[in-house]
């Protein structure tokens, strides 16, 4: 059986409190005590793709941020391609590519192409090679002109289009991509759902974990969707499967119904 | 070895391509550094006399004593801030996690993003050098430009690792620079900047001895002024790379361990 492309087992991340003032000089060394996750397992197999689904502040970011090595986990372990993201990072830094979610994340008075030739050469792609993928990028998120111009003067939606650009750029074998279409307009939103699942995922050698809040792109590009809720893995299955077992007839439904906010279970209401 | 210079060619190239975008910023430096020289000039001539120039290690009078202890300061610095100056401009921008997660060690980002200041920070010094040969007569003939670029590099790594630890305190409290405080101020009365540490009590010589950049500018100007060569100037080149040998590797794990820190509170980009 291929080793999984991304396993996470029982993690767990606390927080310490937020702190204002003067105890906030002391929040580096606080004790901590805010549950962001709580022990959470489920693996990712190679060329598959799945979605983290949860309400905000269910801990999906936290989730990828520990995947990419920008936060340390309480308990647990977190492996991308059997690299643990805590004892060997820089491997684990090696298979992976990473979007924020934010448009923010590039230099402002570089144009598009500088900026990913940069990250490109932090990522260390030959100049050449680098050209060949902005181009081949650019033309599959439509960049045209925005990619010899400067950040500042670009949209949010062309920013975000470069951050995927950039998170694709060395072809990584992982992508954690936090809410990716989340500054995208209907149009690019779509061409890059449809890129993602022509062009990387059906190579088969790529896996992909995303958070998202717009259910049809989770419906369209994931095979099993994770339901995060505060913290806990409620389920993790197809989406098939997670509206059969809910005996729901949408993933929105279903997901109310698994996250216990729908007024079918809670009892608030008129059932459906 | 080869990747790793790429890697800081490409820190190099990004803050070039940006400065660049800032052009009249050089021109105008460069004017201000050249009212800066005439200021040093009036005031020595105001201040010189046969008394002072005795009482200077490398005679050749105050306003070459004064403007290399101000060019100096103004190395010093840059040593001091850049570090911390890069971070918080990664932090604000939003690139510092995406710097984290390429496959470029932590070392090198560190170095990278120094290297481009760093170079400015010489280009800057040559100018103030270089408008008080044209114009003021500061005494150029006799320098020993390899024992200055030796002084400056050992300058340079001994007061990165202060800097490293400055960006190590950013990251944990988001705001201050105690160790530039710290050095600056002290160096300020006992370093031997704007005047020679003989004219300090003894106790405060003692202060200025165990300071580093009175080491610094010794060599310095003997390099500069006295035409001293690097065998001339190892003493204090000893001192300054032994406080490297000591700073750097501590200054590096204490940023690590910062790092690790923040990424454990998840205040990596918190301002």
């Amino acid at each position: 059986m291929p080793e999984a492309a991304i396993a996470v087992a029982s993690l767990e991340k606390l927080f310490p409190p937020a702190r204002s003032g003067w105890r906030a000089f002391l929040q580096p060394f606080e004790k901590p005590s805010v549950v962001a996750l709580a022990g959470i397992s489920f693996e990712v197999r190679p060329g598959e793709a799945l979605a983290l689904l949860g309400a905000n502040g269910a801990g999906k970011s936290t989730l990828l941020k520990i995947l990419a090595t920008l936060l340390l986990p309480t308990h647990g372990h977190a492996q991308i391609a059997g690299h643990d993201a805590v004892l060997d990072p820089r491997a684990v830094r090696r298979q992976i590519g990473y979007h924020a979610g934010s448009d923010l994340g590039f230099y402002a008075r570089l144009t598009g192409r500088q900026n990913l030739r940069f990250f490109g050469r932090l990522n260390h792609l030959s100049d050449a090679a680098s050209a060949q993928r902005i181009a081949l990028l650019s033309e599959q998120f439509h960049l045209g002109e925005a990619l010899d111009r400067q950040l500042r003067t670009l949209s949010s939606g062309t920013v975000q289009r470069l951050s995927l650009a950039r998170a694709l750029l060395h072809q990584p074998h992982v992508l954690l991509l936090d809410e990716p279409t989340r500054s995208l307009d209907a149009i690019a939103a779509s061409e890059f759902r449809r890129f993602l699942k022509s062009e990387v995922l059906s190579r088969g050698d790529t896996s992909l974990l995303f958070a998202s809040h717009t259910l049809p792109e989770v419906e369209m590009l994931a095979d099993r969707v994770a339901v995060i809720d505060a913290g806990r893995l409620v389920t993790c299955d197809t989406p098939a499967a997670l509206k059969r077992t809910t005996n729901a007839a949408s993933l929105e439904d279903a997901f109310m119904r698994l996250t216990g906010r729908s007024p079918h279970l809670t009892g608030e209401g008129t059932p459906e | 070895m080869t990747r790793s210079l790429r890697e800081l060619w490409a820190f190099f190239w990004r803050d070039l391509s940006i400065a660049r975008t800032y052009r009249t910023v050089f021109v105008l430096e460069a004017l201000e550094a050249l009212f800066g020289v005439a200021m040093f000039f009036y005031v020595a001539r105001f201040v010189d006399s046969p008394q002072l120039r005795n009482a200077l290690p490398q005679g050749g009078g105050y306003f070459a004593f004064s403007l290399i202890g101000f060019v100096f300061l103004d190395y010093l610095n840059a040593a001091m801030d850049t570090f911390d100056r890069s971070l918080e401009e990664a932090r604000d921008s939003g690139t510092l996690e995406h710097l984290l997660v390429t496959q470029t060690s932590l070392p090198v980002i560190l170095a990278g993003s120094a290297i481009y200041p760093f170079a400015v920070t010489t280009l800057r010094i040559a100018v103030y050098v270089a408008w008080g040969a044209l114009f003021f007569g500061f005494p150029l003939r006799g320098a020993n430009w390899l024992a200055v670029a030796a002084v400056l590099l050992a300058t340079l790594l001994a007061f990165s690792g202060l800097g490293i630890l400055s960006a190590s305190y950013l990251l944990l409290f988001k705001r201050g620079n105690p160790a530039k405080w710290f050095l600056l101020g002290v160096s300020s009365v006992a370093g031997g900047m704007l005047f020679p540490i003989s004219v300090l009590p003894d106790w405060l010589q003692i202060v200025a001895r165990l300071n580093p950049v009175t080491y610094a500018l010794d060599a310095m100007r003997a390099a500069l002024l006295g035409g001293a060569d690097v065998q001339a100037v190892w003493r204090p080149l000893i001192v300054l790379l032994i406080f490297s040998a000591v700073l750097l590797p501590l200054s590096m794990a204490v940023f690590s361990w910062a790092l690790r820190r923040t990424k454990t509170t998840g205040t990596l980009m918190h301002r």
